[in-house]
């Protein structure tokens, strides 16, 4: 069968991957903001889109225009069906320009995720930051559960941050996938490691961008190994 | 007596010097540990300890490097926090108590409100401010600390609480997130 025309093949909207992030979590806000940065770099286009605060954060991007293409989006939503209207919206806007596919990104208030709520439609597609950590592994495991009995049958994904090596963060990974399958059946997706070196944190209150500002940073490598995974996984969820 | 007058702060080792004894003043009952420490890419300039176990990162900045002293900070606290339980296993006697937590302590010479804010924005993990100025007395130099602004009130509530029932990083509890005492067990 002769490939069909690429044209042919792009998506009505880009995918939307949803990012549960506390108000006051900069740390993970900053891994957000970066990845989306990141996936602009690879050519991608990307969006983050966050719910407005009454109390914005100064930590937080300021929405606009970002580096290298990418877009900061803060939209009016009092909820999670609020969220995924606006999150459709701008996948759909954003899939008419992107050649190369690309995403959104959504960070969505961690008390949003209980069942029953409309617009779980949004959670489709998750990734969840842990550290190794015993209180952090464990949050991502309740989060985990939510989201896959939740009854919107998707994809959890997993990034483990604050590792002090490869191993130990491979390690807390396999725990998490580990107690997944065993106690629900479900199994989580990897999507690498995040480095927290002191870049991050310079990142997080200079709001400039780790890969454009120190581009050789074990932290930018890092984040630039999950912006391909997740582009990856994008494109190949629009196409599937 | 001696006129005090303000005055440029001495070379940074004579500042530590000085401002050391000061600290208490800002974090009563501290107990210093360690000066120095290579942390994060960088020293942090106190280590010291509560009285409740808890440990203070003591960082002095510089004029105008106060949004860099935050960001510092946060790295410090991430980096220390991963070896509170190891520094515990090889020093029990300092008496550390890692689930209490890590304060941050920053004295600069300034706090612009951007760097104020971007601390703020920290909520209950807000690092503590204080001002630091130099005033020249008689023939030598001493250090005086000033608050900025007090903890945050309620850090000492959370720090109170079993560790089951601290708030996750989210803000969720452990009744928000429906888990039950099989799957707790297997994070134990």
């Amino acid at each position: 069968m002769a490939p069909s025309p690429i044209c042919a093949e792009r998506p009505a909207a880009l995918p939307i991957l949803a990012v549960p992030i506390g108000e006051r979590d900069v740390v993970r806000a900053a891994f957000a903001w970066n990845l989306v940065v990141e996936v602009a770099r690879l050519g991608g286009s990307a969006t983050l889109l966050a719910p407005e605060d009454d109390e914005p954060s100064p930590l937080w991007p300021e929405a606009g225009p970002g580096p290298v293409g990418s877009e900061v989006i803060l939209a009016r939503a009092e909820g999670l069906a609020d969220l995924n209207r606006c999150a459709l919206d701008v996948a759909v806007s954003r899939a008419a320009d992107s050649a190369d596919g690309g995403v959104v990104v959504v960070r969505v208030p961690p008390t949003w995720l209980g069942p029953g709520r409309d617009g779980r439609a949004l959670l489709r597609w998750v990734l969840l930051f842990a550290s190794p950590e015993r209180r952090d592994l464990l949050e991502a495991y309740g989060l985990a559960k939510q989201l896959l009995l939740g009854g919107n049958g998707g994809v959890v994904g997993i990034t483990i941050h604050g590792a002090r090596r490869v191993a130990e963060a491979r390690s807390a990974f396999e725990r998490l996938a580990d107690v997944s399958i065993r106690h629900l059946g479900r199994e989580l997706l990897s999507y690498g490691l995040l480095v927290d070196d002191l870049h991050v944190y310079r990142a997080i209150v200079s709001r400039r961008p780790i890969g454009i500002e120190h581009p050789q940073s074990r932290a930018a490598r890092a984040l630039r190994d999950l912006a391909r995974l997740v582009l990856e996984d994008a494109r190949s969820f629009a196409l599937g | 007596m001696a006129d005090l007058a303000l005055t440029a702060p001495p070379p940074r080792e004579d500042l530590l010097r000085q401002l050391r004894p000061r600290l208490a003043q800002v974090a009563p009952g501290l107990r210093i540990i360690a000066e120095g420490l290579l942390g994060a890419d960088a020293s942090i300039d106190f280590v010291g300890v509560e009285p409740d176990g808890r440990v203070v990162l003591v960082l002095v900045g510089g004029a105008d490097q106060d949004l860099e002293l935050v960001a510092r900070a946060l790295a410090q606290r991430a980096w220390v926090e991963r070896r509170l339980r190891d520094w515990l296993q090889l020093a029990p006697e300092l008496g550390l108590r890692p689930e209490a937590g890590v304060r941050l302590l920053l004295l600069s010479p300034d706090f612009r409100p951007e760097a104020e804010s971007a601390a703020r924005a920290l909520g209950p993990d807000a690092p503590t401010l204080a001002v630091y100025r130099c005033v020249r007395n008689g023939a030598g130099v001493d250090a005086l600390l000033e608050p900025l602004r007090a903890p945050a009130p309620h850090a000492a509530a959370t720090r109170a609480r079993p560790a089951g029932l601290q708030p996750f990083r989210t803000g969720l509890t452990d009744a928000d997130l429906g888990l039950t005492p099989e799957e707790h067990l297997e994070f134990e």
